[in-house]
Order: structure tokens, then C-alpha cells, then sequence
């Protein structure tokens, strides 16, 4: 069954005089337990998507869509109020930064602590504070950490990076969460952290079979943790598939020019050779290209491309382009 | 081929607050040597606290050493003396967001270290801007724009353009293309590959992605905790690495990327 089904979903910025559409009916679906990678450049609305799962968006960006299902419940006919209440139960959210996510003011015990459901524990109230305190170290331990008393006494600034992260996992985990969303949970950190990082989450998946909507910037650190990936491209959905369609036969010139573009995944290819890279830069949300936004930048572009083109799909491979390489026939 | 740049028994150790009985000092960079020619690429890979910045610092001489000489050419660059140090080797930042001054536009930016080092007047340096521009893949045009009207990308472009307006010899990138998006991000190692065989560079590439790190340098240096763990060409190493903490970096970034799947 499917854990959630969004199709079409819209996400638009009221300006001055027009509206900005940041996210362009993209459509996501995820399994349970999956983990799925959502892989888009900076200004993709990747995070946007996110937080419209969430809904924690800003009231200033409206939400529209013509289906965003939980578990076979629509949400859309629901009150917001009633939407929070599902989604706060079943969903967590791990975030960039986790420095700056966490509070600089209080220590990391009291934080945990903080997200440990009340109803969840029993007895008088000293008895309570026992549980939720074992239950927070309980939480430490499951993320790696293993000295909690040194943990939960500092305040963030203290601690490293990936301890932060983890933290924030543990804080996450704390409602056990049927699916929680990864947004760039390993940037700015070392690799030898990141593959710590990725471990953590994979090993959650395995063991208690949550799902994981990992989001990323970059092809190459996704590949190795994901079943299957869905790619944005400036706020538009590009293709989606599983890890190996992906990576071995993309379908759209824009994940082609991804794959190529990253020296890791070309080992055959001479040193110091010159790189595959599409010319030209993301366009900024002011000034979007009618049509497939991918068009100035795309080789294959024709006078079609300047009609949005519809979601086609081969073989659970979706693609969304006029001219995949399917229909040209070099796959 | 002689060498360009050639260092030997580079280190650098800092003092510790404590007193004259217990003195106590950290040392951050243990002696290094090696050497660097025309046209050809020294990667350095490290984590965090391993060294590499404090010897990109200690190359561009805003740290003096504690022992050691850096020459280029043939001669002797001395604490201090910037006068040749600064034409000659040029530095590019992690941040362009940050590193480029808000409030001036381009032209002022790029006509600072023109001012400072060159006798050149105004409508050479103004051509020479131009002609900058153009060789980083920019407008002339947008000498008259301040940093905030162009991206990312963009912006990592004028800092290379501010780099390279000098004809340097030597150019050290620190993490320069680690905040860029990947289709960016070979677009801006294809324009540096293409000016290291225009002008005859030496970079000296500081990174953590080991792929970028394969893919543009020549010769390769592995640092841990300010010791040099291993050192040789490039292929050499990664195809056949001696030391268990190369072995960890590499594997922890699966350069074997797309054989796993």
C-alpha cells in the first residue's frame, strides 16, 4: 500500500500583481518502507515539497493539489487542524542545520525530553519524570551516542555536528515516526560523519521499517542509501525511478547531464578531461521559463518544449520531458 | 622541468597560553615538502584539523611559518614581503557569497589588486578587466553590477576573475567548488582546467570530494592531524592506496561509485 500519494501538487508565492509558481505539479508517491531520494539543485523546491508534506509552510505560499493521500485518507478534505494532528503523529522531520535548529538556550536532555509524548507514560508524576528521563537516554543510545550523561548536560554549541544531527534524529524518533523526511541531513559535514549519518538512518529503516524521504542536491551522495529517486529540477518534476534506473539509463537530458557531470560516477573517463556540463545557470524564481524549465539550458530542446510536457511512464520509469531518450530511441 | 613552486620542511606550530615553566605549544602542520610545477595540479585531502588550511594559510603568507622556505621560480619568498608574493600566488575561498565585498561593484572589486600591484592607468586596467571578464566566461557588461545580482555560480566566477586578473603562477583553491550544485559545479572545473592550460597554472586544489580530486590533479597529498599520511601521483594512490586512512576516505565516499549497484 501506499504510504502517501501526491499528485499535482502546486505550491505558489502571491506577488505584487502575479503569482509565482515555486512548484509545479509535482507528483511523489512512496512505499512503505522506502527510502526514496528527492534530488534537485538548490532552488528546485525540493525543501518547499517538504515542508508542504509537513505543512509547516508559511501562510503566504498557498498549497493546491489533486490528490495528497495518507494511508488511504484524504487530507485535502480535512481541517488543518485535523490534517496536524495526522501528520504530527506519523511524520518527523530532521533538518539542514541541526546546529541551528536545535535551542542554543537549553540543554540537550531537556530537548529530548521536550519531544517524548506525555501520554505515552505512566504512574505519579516523580514516576513519570524517572521514565521520561531513562526513555531520553534510551533514545540517545539507539541514535550511537554512547556517554549520554556528558550529552545530555551540554547545550548545542558544545557538541560536534554529527552528534547535533544526531540529536536531532533521536528527537525525531521519539514518536517512533511511520516516515520521516531528511532534508540535506549531512550538509556541511565531513564524509567520514556522513556515512555515519546515512548508516544511522539506514539501519532505522531495516530494523523498524520507517520509510525515509531523503533530500539531497547531489546525485552521488543519494545513490548509495536509496531504492528508488525521484529528480527536481526548478520546481518542476523531472524523473523518477528506482536507484539503478536512474543511475544507469536516465531518461531525461537533465539527470543524463547529472550522472555525467559527477567525476565519481565516471571512472573510465580520463583525468583532467573536460566534464559533461549543461551551459547556463538555474533560473531564479522572478524569471522562469514558460513551458519545461529545464528548455534554455536543455540540448534537445524544440520548439514543443515550450508546452509543459505531460509524465510518461515506462515501466514504473517516469519521465518528464518531449524528447526522453526513449522516444529517440538510444535506450 | 624545473619546479615552480617548491617547499621544503614547511611547519608550523602555534604557542598555547601557559607559563614560562610549562609552555606549551600545538603544532598544526608537521614538516612538509614538495613541489609543484607549471601546468600541473597538487591535491590536498584532509578532514577537519588536519592542516590543510594552515598550509593554503601559510602559502599565501598570511601565516608566517615556524620552519621552513617556500621558493617560486628560484627565489626565496620572505614573511612580509608581499610585493612579489601577492601577483604571484593567488588564493579562491570556499564562500563567494562572503568573500565579495557588498557595497562595491565589479569593477571596483577587480580594480583593488590592479591599483595595488600594476602601474597600468585607467583605460588599461579597464580593458584588462574587460578582457577577465570574458576569459571566465562573463559579460564586460557586468563590470557595472554589485555581487548580489549574480548567483552562486556566478559569484565563484568574479572570485576567479579576481584571482587570475594578476597572471599568477600558483592559484590555491580552498574548497572552492564544495558549495557549488554539481551542474555548476563541472562547469566551473571545466573553466579552471581551460585556464591551466591557457596560462600555464599551478593550482594547488584543498578538497574533500574525492571524485573532483581523481578527475583534476596531478599529484596527491594526504593529511591527518598535520602529518603527511601519503604522498605521490595522483592514479598511484587511489589505485593502489598504502595507508588504512586513505583506505577509509575513499571508501567512506564509495568511489566506486556505480559498480555497488
Amino acid at each position: 500500500m501506499n504510504l502517501f500519494d501526491i499528485r499535482n501538487l502546486s505550491i505558489s508565492l502571491k506577488s505584487n500583481d502575479t503569482d509565482i509558481l515555486a512548484v509545479d505539479r509535482v507528483s511523489l508517491a512512496m512505499k512503505e518502507g522506502e527510502v526514496r531520494g528527492l534530488v534537485g539543485e538548490s532552488g528546485s523546491g525540493k525543501s518547499l515539497l517538504a515542508q508542504a508534506i509537513m505543512g509547516v509552510l508559511d501562510p503566504k505560499w498557498s498549497v493546491t493539489a489533486d490528490r495528497f493521500h495518507w494511508r488511504g485518507q484524504d487530507l485535502m478534505n480535512l481541517s488543518p487542524h485535523e490534517r496536524k494532528a495526522i501528520i504530527a503523529k506519523d511524520v518527523a522531520m530532521i533538518f539542514q542545520e541541526p546546529m541551528l535548529s536545535l535551542d542554543p538556550t537549553t540543554t540537550i536532555g531537556e530537548q529530548v525530553e521536550e519531544a517524548i509524548d506525555p501520554a505515552s507514560l505512566e504512574g505519579n508524576f516523580w514516576q513519570r519524570r524517572k521514565a521520561r528521563k531513562s526513555e531520553a537516554i534510551r533514545l540517545l543510545h539507539k541514535v550511537g551516542i554512547k556517554h549520554h550523561e556528558i550529552c545530555t548536560s551540554s547545550y548545542p554549541h558544545e557538541l560536534t555536528e554529527a552528534i547535533c544531527q544526531r540529536v536531532m534524529i533521536a528527537i525525531a524518533l521519539a514518536k517512533s515516526p511511520i516516515l520521516l523526511i531528511a532534508d540535506e541531513p549531512t550538509a556541511a559535514m565531513e564524509s567520514r560523519n556522513q556515512g555515519q549519518i546515512f548508516r544511522l538512518l539506514a539501519s532505522l529503516n531495516q530494523l523498524k521499517s520507517m520509510s525515509i524521504l531523503l533530500i539531497s542536491h547531489d546525485l552521488e551522495n543519494v545513490t548509495h542509501w536509496t531504492n528508488t529517486i525521484t529528480v527536481m529540477y526548478s520546481g518542476q518534476f523531472v524523473e523518477a525511478g528506482t536507484t539503478k534506473q536512474i543511475f544507469k539509463s536516465p531518461l531525461h537530458p537533465y539527470t543524463r547531464a547529472l550522472v555525467d557531470s559527477s567525476p565519481a560516477a565516471n571512472i573510465e573517463l580520463p583525468p583532467k578531461s573536460r566534464l559533461k556540463a549543461l551551459p547556463g545557470s538555474i533560473p531564479i524564481l522572478q524569471h522562469l521559463p514558460i513551458g519545461c524549465r529545464l528548455g534554455p539550458r536543455c540540448p534537445k530542446a524544440q520548439r514543443k518544449c515550450v508546452t509543459a510536457p505531460k509524465a510518461k511512464n515506462y515501466h514504473g520509469h517516469v519521465v518528464s520531458c518531449h524528447f526522453n531518450m526513449k522516444e529517440s530511441g538510444k535506450v | 622541468m624545473s619546479c615552480l613552486l617548491r617547499v621544503t620542511d614547511l611547519s608550523k606550530t602555534y604557542k598555547l597560553p601557559g607559563y614560562w615553566l610549562n609552555r606549551k605549544t600545538f603544532t598544526a602542520l608537521d614538516p612538509i615538502t614538495f613541489s609543484v610545477e607549471a601546468n600541473q595540479t597538487l591535491a590536498i585531502v584532509g578532514e577537519v584539523g588536519s592542516g590543510k588550511s594552515t598550509l593554503a594559510k601559510l602559502l599565501v603568507g598570511a601565516e608566517q611559518p615556524t620552519t621552513g622556505t617556500i621558493e617560486l621560480g628560484n627565489e626565496i619568498l620572505h614573511d612580509g614581503d608581499f610585493s612579489e608574493r601577492c601577483q604571484k600566488v593567488r588564493m579562491i575561498f570556499q564562500d563567494s557569497g562572503t568573500t565579495l565585498n557588498p557595497s562595491l561593484t565589479i569593477q571596483q572589486i577587480l580594480d583593488e589588486p590592479l591599483k595595488l600591484n600594476t602601474q597600468l592607468n585607467d583605460i588599461e586596467r579597464i580593458d584588462l578587466m574587460r578582457e577577465t571578464l570574458k576569459k571566465v566566461g562573463l559579460l564586460p557588461e557586468h563590470l557595472h553590477f554589485y555581487p548580489h545580482m549574480f548567483s552562486g555560480g556566478q559569484k565563484q566566477r568574479i572570485s576567479l576573475a579576481r584571482a587570475i586578473i594578476l597572471q599568477p603562477r600558483v592559484l590555491i583553491l580552498d574548497e572552492a567548488l564544495a558549495a557549488l550544485d554539481p551542474s555548476l559545479r563541472s562547469q566551473m572545473l571545466n573553466l579552471l582546467l581551460d585556464l591551466q592550460q591557457q596560462m600555464g597554472l599551478a593550482f594547488i586544489l584543498i578538497s574533500q570530494n574525492l571524485g573532483i580530486v581523481r578527475h583534476a590533479s596531478d599529484n596527491l597529498i594526504v593529511l591527518k592531524d598535520g602529518k603527511v599520511v601519503e604522498q605521490g601521483p595522483t592514479q598511484q594512490v587511489f589505485s593502489n592506496p598504502k595507508d588504512k586512512y586513505t583506505k577509509i576516505l575513499m571508501m567512506s565516499q564509495h568511489l566506486k561509485l556505480g559498480h555497488g549497484i
